[in-house]
């Protein structure tokens, strides 16, 4: 699968990080490790320190203290641009469609090692910046096809339903070449069918391309369903790592996160949210 | 705001004007150097998304660097000017290397407190800049002026041209000049605008942390672009010097940067084809109007200048109303940003 596995080391190591805003530790010493090849999901409350620990992770904050480290390398105060070359790419919670391009546009944009952004290239190589620009234009229209957007090529991003959105997100973020994908809240605002799609779209990364993929979700549901493994945060740390149904029972989760709703309700049909 | 109506366009004005071809080379050679330094704001402002009010400080940087070398340090005026872009390049990569990293609203008021700081460091920093004497020729040699290599050429321009054109305009030369510059200026940037480079200042224009979260060091492309838009000034700096023939610290000041925007919003965000025709329609409104025969009294010369500028004004409201891209900007772009 994983080169990163298949030597026993996790793909990503998390070591006791912790963000302060002021006075707030909104991550207070977060462990986790994420295996390669996976897809695992990131749950806990609202305010439990998700998304800042999303945001400390791909770089957008700066930790105050502990370790990142991706395929053994400390990548924790590291600028984005660079954590996303190392191979760990992330999508928001509120898309980020860049609106007034067209979708080929977004995608093209994403792919790493383009002679064509450098002003030298463009002067001196023109040949070299040709011939990546044919190859990223056929990765990109391939990957659309994948995603059926195909028809949306040269529709600007902006004209896109929330769902389609989203689903230009994920590809958009697939041509960067990820090595672990982070998706905050992938399925969030989009109508089920689309919603269905993307989930399947998220198992055949895993399967086909060995992708591992980290994601934080509410719908229960889709988590215990569509995930190989789940982390449980609560108060800026991981209270809870396991299987799906390992973590279902948890005492610590139930008290933390589903509180009151019956087990098997939060295994079942209804969200919690 | 007070603007005397003989700054505008150095020279006399009387109605027979209308039809003096002088005047309106010279509106030409205006509407060109504003053309290049609105296709700087475009790259800057049309194409990555930071709001750069500095132009005038670029202008100022290239022409003073250009005048100060060739009088003070005896550098030959060819080699003065690629070493004057060099300064202004460098110059905006100081400045952007702090202000870039602001939000987009902040770095539009860092850059206009640079550009006065420039200006007010021109107009006090007597011994090397002439202060509000201005440079022009060496007050100790004054047969050793900065435009002196310009003029030779500009006169065997002329003499070539009265082959055809008996007494062709002066400043004829330099409006084919610029508007050569003009044009090669656009047609690389237009080369640019389908590369990859571009791409990637679109998307710091839509989105500066997508572009961030997909591996792009988006820093040095807001960099770039402000280096070449300070190319652009530097140059549109020294045509300034050749037209006016001083480098005077009120002819940097924050005004021009807007006479610049307003060219560029008529000629329409995004897109490096208007620009040239927004500085053409813009500088033939603002100057043809002057044109407009109003009794004095009630109307003095000052009182015209004033009702001029407020022409424009409303033909930029106008168009605002009625057609927000301008004249070549897309309106799905407009519309979809909102």
């Amino acid at each position: 699968m994983n080169d990163a596995q298949s030597n026993g080391k996790p793909l990503l190591e998390v070591a006791d990080v912790v963000k302060r805003f002021g006075g707030i530790r909104a991550v207070n010493g977060a462990t986790m490790n994420i295996g390669g090849g996976r897809i695992t999901a990131l749950i806990g409350p609202n305010g439990a320190g998700k998304t800042t620990l999303f945001n400390v992770l791909t770089g957008f904050y700066k930790g105050d203290r502990g370790s990142v480290r991706l395929r053994g390398e400390e990548i924790l105060g590291d600028p984005p641009y660079e954590i996303a070359r190392k191979g760990m790419v992330r999508t928001f919670q509120i898309t980020k469609a860049l609106a007034a391009m067209p979708v080929i546009d977004n995608m093209m944009l994403a792919a790493p090692d383009q002679p064509g952004e450098r002003l030298r290239n463009i002067a001196f190589r023109p040949g070299a910046v040709k011939a990546r620009e044919t190859e990223v234009r056929k990765q990109a229209t391939e990957l659309l096809g994948l995603f059926n957007l195909t028809d949306l090529a040269d529709a600007y991003a902006g004209t896109l339903s929330g769902g389609q959105r989203k689903l230009l997100e994920l590809a958009r973020a697939l041509m960067a070449d990820p090595k672990l994908l982070m998706l905050d809240e992938p399925m969030a605002g989009i109508n089920p069918t689309l919603g269905r799609r993307l989930l399947d779209h998220m198992q055949n990364l895993r399967r086909e391309l060995g992708v591992t993929i980290l994601f934080i979700e509410h719908d229960m549901e889709v988590v215990m369903n569509h995930s190989d493994r789940v982390v449980v945060m609560a108060e800026g740390r991981v209270i809870a790592e396991g299987e799906p149904h390992e973590v279902r029972k948890d005492k610590r989760v139930i008290d933390a996160y589903l509180g009151e709703v019956a087990v098997d309700t939060a295994a079942g049909e209804s969200s919690v949210e | 705001m007070t603007l005397d109506p003989g700054t505008l366009v150095p020279l006399a004005v009387t109605l027979q004007a209308l039809t003096d071809p002088d005047f309106w080379v010279s509106v030409g050679v205006l509407a060109g150097i504003y053309a290049i330094v609105a296709l700087g704001l475009q790259l800057n402002t049309g194409f990555t998304g930071i709001v750069n009010f500095g132009m005038a400080a670029f202008m100022a940087i290239g022409a003073y660097a250009m005048a100060i070398l060739v009088l003070k340090a005896g550098f030959s005026f060819w080699l003065a000017l690629p070493c004057a872009v060099l300064v202004s390049m460098l110059f905006g990569v100081l400045v952007g290397l702090p202000s870039l990293r602001l939000r987009a609203d902040y770095f539009a008021i860092a850059t206009i407190a640079m550009a006065e700081v420039v200006r007010l460091f021109a107009q006090n920093a007597r011994g090397l800049t002439g202060g509000n004497l201005g440079l022009f020729c060496d007050l100790n040699d004054p047969s050793n002026c900065y435009p002196n290599t310009w003029n030779d050429i500009s006169e065997s321009i002329n003499n070539f041209i009265s082959n055809f054109w008996s007494d062709p305009p002066t400043l004829l030369p330099l409006l084919i000049v610029i508007w050569v510059t003009v044009g090669l200026a656009t047609l690389v940037l237009l080369r640019l605008q389908r590369m990859p480079w571009s791409r990637v200042l679109r998307a710091i224009r839509e989105d500066e942390d997508a572009a961030k979260a997909l591996g792009k060091n988006t820093l040095a492309f807001k960099l770039q672009s402000l280096a070449i838009a300070a190319v652009l000034g530097s140059i549109a700096g020294f045509f300034l010097a050749l037209d006016l023939r001083t480098v005077h610290p009120l002819d940097f000041e924050p005004l021009v940067t807007f006479f610049a925007f307003s060219v560029l919003i008529l000629g329409g965000l995004g897109s490096y084809r208007g620009v040239a025709v927004g500085a053409v329609l813009f500088w033939f409104v603002l100057e043809g109007t002057r044109f407009i025969d109003l009794p004095d009294p009630p109307f003095t010369e000052t009182r015209i200048a004033a009702v001029r500028l407020a022409l424009t004004g409303l033909l930029l409201i106008g168009l605002m109303a009625f057609r927000p891209q301008g004249l070549f900007g897309k309106r799905e772009e407009m519309v979809i940003g909102e």
